[in-house]
């Protein structure tokens, strides 16, 4: 029997006891590790937890346009939350309450049994829903004001402006660019809580007030914003496009004075729009310009010494070089012609020849650059794209004569526009700005900026002679619908063909360049139609007018007076276009000159495909109209019945004319209110229907 | 009056010499700290009728148990040993009638209402336990085999695995602490009782796998992520890691001097769960810092330290088993409750001994030192 000795328990009770004190020991050391070593940590820590504090929004800065007319501003909307341990009964506070917000109350309930400090119930309610909530004072719920972005215009700008999002944080546009300027700092409510998040009510209390954003004054001008999208739309309604750009400049300076893309969005709902409509495509996108690239083309040859006004060119109509060919688009081409005429008649092997052989590529592409094409100009504005501009073969090559013309080449729509706005100024490129001054609510001045110079690309002796030759364009060449009488309009057409994975489609981008007046430019303007459905798909027949109308009530708008080159002619005798359409080209020209007017031709064919203005409008009598050619006989067009589009938006009156082939001719603005012909007459497809607009409220005349 | 007579006439004047008067001091000490800081942790906790609520409650178990305790001492200890039987069946049965009568309470059923009076069986059996395996082992003298150990086992597993049940995981982990105590002090091989350690651990970390993994739902969900936030509290801050990380952050920040009485924020603002019962040494760390906190933790050294002495004085097997036990029950207590307000031992839901709120609790050690103090009053041979 092995029995266990006292001795041997004793042993055992003072081994126990060693143990005993070496894990009090341990115990002490991490007491001494929590609360000397990490007592700081901790009591952050506590105090963190006590002290959680509630944010005080700053008011975001407001958006002023050039002349202080606000197009972003901060409004503050009342926003209803719950303190859910405060809240007595969920589920009755639930279905009281789900009503009068307009949510569902299994949703509301289970917000409010949320084991959280504070739950947002619905921001943004209405005056008379924050009324209802406060009349019932129910536990726990709250109302509280948030500061809320508002766009008192709407669509106005709204690719310029982009929006802020609900959380009133910058999201897109010059939102989103001037993020840090606008949004202000928080400040904060600093109160002491318990563990459930109730406040204490002799607990210490403090206020941090939030420091307002920033104000931005923008350069856009409202009014001429205004103007730009309402011809915008209309353009691109009545040539059936898919979408439109249009950029406003001011030559001297870079200002951009309005900067518009169609279809658009209002900023105020944006999520009710597709996000691509949120793009300002302005700024963003990249096109193949066509011919109005013939502008940096011929600016260069005339500067460089590789042409003269007078150079002659004699059209090969059909120029076998570079190992390929380029062709006149005039079948039969242009003959002989100076280095003007051939701007007028827009004639691409001129300047592929001009191009490849007389500037030649090493050359040409440093004066590409140089206007700012391929890389990005520095506006202030998110996502600006380069363009896409090629490499200097060593050698003429036929992609350096398709760059002559503009193609094979790729420019945003704002280069374009500060490009030719270097011509028009007599050279010189400037940086392109959308905001000029940052101010303080008070209208304190932060910062003014002033307007910045890249670089002289032109002298001023070329920019001068180049801008005679785009008046030509105007007033003699395939520009002629976008001159205003009295401000003498420079430009250039261009109807581009549109590349789409790797090939040309058969959509094209109408589109058009220039400025006014010619000898003193005030304005420059770029207008971009994308993919026009109706035909002829010219750039001289759709997005030329709409430059005209927009530099016309522009300049009237910025109180430029009108100056004519001769005596303002006496009112003479009306007449109406007859309708030629689908007649044999003699026929046309005859009937047209038997009705007392005057033919200018665009294209070339057998028959006549159109006349600009369309049949049946009513000119005096001498008016120069476009005859325009097709080659092919069009199909017998089938015989339509008209609908009725009064009480339509003018969206949506196109698009309903549109269903039955039929193309529209806009009048005015707002809701449509009369048309001609009128609903249930039958007419041939293709036909334009003429419908007046006017503002709700208003009658039409 | 024949009671009080009865007990003078058991006790000897000598015997009450031989009383220890420190391990008498040290826990009137503990209860009336334990009455400060119940009624700090109380007064603002939510849902009391009156700040004094708590305390009031506490103060009147410290004194029933003080007399208790006292009482203990009148019958010698010796005599408890006829009772083992009645003791031991008893106890059994109470456990086995909580599980069907019983109050639950925090998802577990521990009470049982005698009037009204509220009882914690297991406090109690925690004692009897005690009592009956030293008996037993007084009785089994070589356990120098590891198939001894069968017996005790056997002896401890009926009450055992009845509070397991209730679910009471922590207190079943105590009489695992004074079964393997008391079979130390009895003389059996430490390489066997290790043995039956690793086989405990094994069990459990086996329990909460086949759990987790879906096969046999041995352990409770709340079981499982206790242990799973004890190895990383911030698994889970706002969840089950909260009373650790709380009371943590209630300890850490009270620093070397505390905040003060009344002064700790986090106990105060109810940050810290559970603050008066099994958190009440966050209390103590937050509003008397370091120096508090260390303060008490000398008190229990000193008490663990007198109840050694015991053991060691004890004049006959069985009652150096009772004191062995007890002991092994107090330090078991605070290592696990302390370590795990420091956040270095798992979420166990047992008791810091005469601190925590809780009558049967207070009741159960009182009489316990009351029946240490009757091993030690009773140490020497008396010859007539």
């Amino acid at each position: 029997m092995n029995r266990f000795s006292k001795l041997a328990v004793q042993r055992r009770i003072a081994a126990l006891f060693v143990a005993v004190s070496v894990l009090t020991l341990l115990l002490l050391l991490r007491l001494a590790y929590l609360q000397l070593w990490h007592g700081d940590r901790f009591l952050d820590m506590a105090l963190a937890q006590r002290f959680s504090p509630v944010p005080l929004l700053p008011d975001r800065g407001t958006i002023y346009d050039r002349n202080m007319v606000p197009l972003a501003t901060s409004i503050s909307a009342e926003a209803v939350y719950a303190v859910p341990v405060e809240v007595e009964d969920p589920v009755r506070t639930a279905h009281e309450l789900a009503p009068l917000l307009d949510v569902d109350a299994d949703w509301l309930l289970s917000r409010l049994e949320q084991n959280v400090r504070t739950v947002w119930l619905r921001l943004k309610v209405d005056p008379e829903t924050a009324r209802a909530v406060r009349a019932r004072a129910l536990p726990g719920i709250y109302i509280t004001e948030r500061p809320q972005r508002f766009y008192p215009h709407g669509k106005l700008a709204a690719n310029v402006l982009g929006f802020a999002g609900i959380d009133n944080q910058g999201l897109e546009g010059l939102e989103a660019y001037y993020e840090n300027v606008l949004k202000g700092t928080e400040g904060m409510l600093v109160r002491e809580r318990d563990a459930t998040g109730r406040s204490i009510p002799d607990g210490l209390e403090r206020r941090i007030e939030p420091t307002d954003g920033l104000d931005i004054v923008l350069t856009v001008d409202h009014v001429i914003q205004y103007i730009v999208e309402r011809e915008l739309e209309r353009g691109v309604l009545e040539s059936q496009a898919e979408m439109g750009i249009f950029v406003a400049v001011d030559p001297k300076t870079g200002d951009i004075l309005a900067m518009a893309t169609y279809p658009s969005f209002d900023p105020n709902h944006f999520s009710d729009y597709p996000p691509e409509l949120w793009k300002n495509r302005a700024v963003t996108d990249q096109f193949e310009p066509g011919s109005t690239f013939k502008v940096i083309t011929g600016s260069v040859a005339l500067e460089v010494g590789a042409a003269t006004l007078a150079s002659t060119y004699v059209d090969p109509v059909r120029l076998e070089r570079w190992g390929g060919v380029v062709n006149c688009w005039r079948a039969g081409g242009h003959g002989e012609q100076t280095f003007v005429e051939a701007l007028e008649n827009s004639c691409n092997p001129v300047f592929a020849v001009m191009s490849a052989d007389e500037i030649g590529p090493a050359r040409f592409y440093e004066y590409i650059r140089a206007f700012g094409f391929g890389g990005r100009l520095g506006i202030d504005f998110p996502g600006e794209g380069t363009g896409l501009v090629p490499r200097p073969t060593p050698n003429p090559s036929l992609q350096w004569a398709n760059v002559g013309f503009g193609q094979g080449i790729a420019v945003t729509p704002l280069q374009m526009a500060m490009a030719v706005a270097a011509i028009a100024n007599g050279g010189t490129l400037y940086k392109p700005r959308l905001v000029k001054e940052i101010r303080t609510k008070d209208g304190d001045i932060v910062e003014a900026r002033a307007p910045e110079i890249i670089r002289q690309v032109l002298s001023r002796q070329t920019a001068q002679e180049f801008i005679s030759a785009m008046r030509s364009v105007v007033a003699n060449g395939s520009g002629t619908r976008a001159d205003v009488p009295g401000y003498r309009v420079a430009g250039k057409t261009g109807t581009a063909q549109i590349p789409e994975h790797g090939r040309y489609i058969d959509l094209n981008m109408a589109t058009f360049v220039g400025f006014a007046p010619a000898d003193d430019p005030a304005i420059v303007g770029v207008v971009m139609l994308y993919k026009v459905h109706a035909q002829p798909s010219w750039g001289g027949t759709w997005a030329a007018p709409v430059f005209g109308r927009v530099v016309e009530e522009a300049l009237e708008y910025m109180g430029i007076p009108r100056r004519y080159e001769t005596p303002e002619p006496v009112p003479k005798e009306k007449v109406v276009i007859p309708n030629i359409r689908n007649l044999p080209a003699e026929e046309a020209e005859e009937r047209l000159a038997a009705a007392g007017l005057k033919v200018a031709h665009e294209g070339y064919g057998s028959y006549a495909l159109d006349v600009i203005p369309v049949p049946g409008t009513v000119v005096d009598k001498g008016t120069t109209v476009l005859l325009v050619f097709h080659e092919e006989e069009l199909p017998e067009p089938t015989i339509v019945t008209v609908p009725d589009v009064t009480g339509l938006s003018m969206r949506d009156a196109a698009f309903a004319l549109q269903e039955k082939g039929l193309r529209i001719r806009i009048q005015g603005t707002g809701v449509a209110t009369s048309q001609f012909p009128a609903p249930g007459e039958r007419t041939p497809s293709g036909s334009v229907v003429e419908v007046q607009f006017s503002s709700p409220g208003t009658s039409a005349p | 009056m024949r009671i009080l007579e009865r007990f003078r006439a058991d006790i000897e004047r000598r015997q009450l010499r031989d009383l220890d008067p420190v391990l008498f001091l040290v826990t009137l000490a503990l209860v009336i700290c334990g009455l400060v800081v119940i009624y700090s942790a109380t007064r603002s906790l939510p849902g009391v009728p009156h700040p004094h609520y708590y305390v009031q409650r506490q103060a009147q178990w410290a004194v029933l148990g003080l007399l208790a305790g006292i009482a203990v001492l009148g019958y010698d200890y010796r005599a408890l040993q006829k009772w083992t039987y009645v003791l031991y069946i008893g106890t059994v049965a109470v456990l086995a009638a909580v599980m069907v009568l019983g109050f639950s309470a925090a998802g577990a059923e521990r009470w049982l209402a005698l009037g009204p009076v509220r009882l914690q069986p297991s406090e109690f059996a925690k004692v009897s336990i005690i009592l009956t395996l030293a008996a037993y082992l007084d009785r089994k003298q070589d356990l120098s085999r590891l198939s001894s150990l069968i017996g005790p086992l056997l002896h401890v597993a009926p009450p055992m695995v009845l509070i397991a049940l209730q679910p009471d995981i922590g207190t079943a982990l105590v009489f695992a602490a004074i079964t393997l105590g008391m079979l130390y002090f009895a003389g059996a091989q430490p390489k066997h009782l290790f043995l039956l350690i690793l086989a405990g651990v094994g069990a459990i970390v086996l329990a909460g796998y086949l759990t987790l993994q879906g096969y046999v739902p041995l352990l409770k969900d709340y079981q499982v992520r206790r242990l799973a936030v004890f190895l990383d509290p911030y698994a889970d801050p706002t969840g089950d890691g909260w009373n650790v990380i709380q009371s943590m952050i209630a300890i850490g920040s009270g620093g070397f001097f505390g905040k003060g009485l009344f002064g700790g924020s986090q106990t105060q603002l109810n940050f810290v769960p559970a603050r008066h019962t099994d958190f009440i040494f966050s209390v103590i760390g937050e509003e008397f810092g370091f120096l508090g906190a260390t303060f008490i933790l000398f008190l229990f050294a000193l008490l663990i330290w007198r109840l050694l002495r015991v053991t060691v004085l004890a004049k006959d097997r069985y009652g150096m088993l009772i004191a062995g036990g007890i002991t092994s029950m107090f330090f078991f207590h605070i290592l696990v409750n302390v370590g795990m307000t420091l956040g270095v031992m798992p979420i166990t839901g047992i008791t810091l001994p005469f601190l925590s709120q809780g009558g049967s609790s207070l009741m159960a050690n009182l009489i316990c030192i009351g029946i240490a103090s009757n091993i030690v009053m009773r140490r020497r041979k008396i010859h007539f």
